[in-house]
């Protein structure tokens, strides 16, 4: 029973086009920037699959990177969030790869982000209808459900502690 | 509570005299802790931003950014408004309704997800047809909703809602299902005939691929949230006349799913296949993102 609430049906309110390619995946944006305690400086992005076929015409990078910033689902910066970075100080690449090993799902992307001294990699899956999951935190298995009626600020918080220590880069 | 099938919702329905919009309120005071109001409030909201999604898309006569949707909300709306449509008003008006959100949706504006963003016109066009047409009011739309929400959350849980998991049968197939419920319980219809709408829409929509052309959110999307209206309302007047499916809507979903999972995955989302793959479709993604496929 992935599906809990009448608004994992009805809703998000979000900007377009796509509730599985654009609204679920700022929330695994979301989530990175609330486990980070804020935007990150770096982020690695691999799209998997239908993400990594698809993610221009969905916005799924804005999507991801807006999450990352700090938006939610219904900002409307999003559009413009990929112009936004070099204004927020993140740095970030994208990779495609056909299929993620680490969990079955077409709509699958692992992030590795950093910022000041830790470093974090996640793992999330967007499961349709603006409900996704994080499953992976730094190689360990989890089952965090988000739902953007969710805070994700308490919800990251008891996560903090997978957080580990990356190198320390120059000039931080 | 837990509702896990359609025929355990009749059940549920027919045990506490509730109808389905009711036993959903009920479940979700239930499992969130909030109370009524709140769940209502919030409820109310969405329709609210539904209603600005049509609002906005009915008189916006701009293309979407990638320059293959938009503006033909405008053109039906007219259309209607001249009295031409054949599809009688209650249709007719849930097309161009279904059009504005789906083409706000195109244009990155803000939305309601129904269940998904894709199939996010069909709802609200049913909704506010009712509305003009039928003297339903806000208070009852909202009610409504909970009604979709319940049908739709059998259907998450039991099958699938996106597209890129079981293509476009799971999200405007879904959508179109809940719609027909939706329209039958606001019309007087027992909870029985709701689910039997559900189960005829969805039966309607078996098989459709998620073929988007350049991977975009509007051809055929746009179009078959449109049409996806027509089969709900189809749908609901087979059922208020008494008409029932004879697969029961159970079985339906099941057999959704397991299409589902059979679809290539070319045509689950990933625009390698269908539609995208025409001749046109491949030129518009050329032109987009400058790769040939």
């Amino acid at each position: 029973m992935e599906f809990q609430s009448c608004f994992d049906i009805i809703g998000p309110i979000m900007v377009g086009p796509s509730s599985s390619h654009t609204a679920g995946v700022v929330s695994i944006g979301r989530f990175i920037y609330e486990l980070l305690g804020g935007c990150p400086e770096e982020a690695e992005i691999i799209f998997y699959d239908s993400f990594a076929e698809t993610y221009q015409g969905h916005g799924t990078d804005k999507a991801l990177i807006g999450g990352l910033l700090g938006m939610d689902t219904d900002d409307s910066r999003i559009k413009h969030a990929v112009e936004l970075t070099k204004q927020y100080g993140l740095c970030y690449e994208f990779s495609l790869e056909d299929s993620c090993l680490e969990y079955e799902h077409p709509n699958t992307t692992v992030v590795t982000a950093k910022r000041g001294e830790w470093i974090v990699k996640v793992g999330g899956v967007s499961l349709g209808g603006g409900l996704s999951k994080i499953f992976m935190i730094d190689d360990e298995q989890f089952d965090i459900r988000l739902s953007t009626s969710d805070d994700f600020s308490i919800l990251a918080a008891s996560y903090r502690p997978y957080l580990i220590k990356g190198p320390i880069s120059e000039g931080s | 509570m837990e509702i896990r099938s359609m025929n355990e919702l009749v059940e549920v329905c027919e045990r506490e005299r509730k109808t389905i919009g009711e036993v959903m309120l009920m479940m979700e005071e239930e499992k969130s802790g909030r109370d009524k109001e709140a769940i209502i409030g919030m409820m109310e909201e969405r329709l609210i931003k539904m209603k600005e999604a049509v609002d906005s898309g009915i008189k916006d006569p701009s293309t979407a950014p990638s320059g293959i949707s938009g503006g033909d909300a405008v053109k039906m709306h007219n259309y209607v408004k001249q009295g031409k449509a054949l599809s009688g008003s209650y249709i007719s008006d849930a097309m161009t309704f279904s059009l504005a959100t789906s083409e706000t949706n195109a244009r990155m504006g803000v939305i309601v997800a129904t269940p998904t963003a894709g199939a996010a016109g069909i709802l609200p066009g049913v909704l506010f047809s009712l509305h003009k047409n039928g003297d339903t009011s806000y208070k009852e739309l909202v009610m409504g909703l909970f009604t979709a929400s319940m049908l739709g959350y059998v259907i998450a849980n039991r099958s699938f809602i996106s597209g890129a998991a079981g293509g476009c049968q799971a999200e405007v197939g879904s959508a179109a299902a809940m719609a027909a419920g939706v329209i039958v319980e606001l019309k007087g219809g027992t909870p029985e005939q709701a689910v039997n709408a559900t189960a005829i829409a969805m039966k309607s929509l078996l098989g459709l691929v998620c073929d988007p052309v350049a991977g975009l959110v509007e051809v055929p999307c746009i179009k078959r949230n449109v049409i996806g209206t027509s089969i709900a309302f189809s749908a609901a007047d087979l059922s208020l006349a008494g008409v029932e499916s004879r697969i029961p809507c159970d079985e339906v979903i099941e057999v959704m799913y397991k299409v589902g999972k059979d679809m290539p995955r070319a045509l689950r989302e990933t625009a390698l296949d269908g539609l995208a793959m025409t001749e046109t479709g491949k030129k518009v993604k050329e032109r987009l993102f400058g790769k040939k496929s």
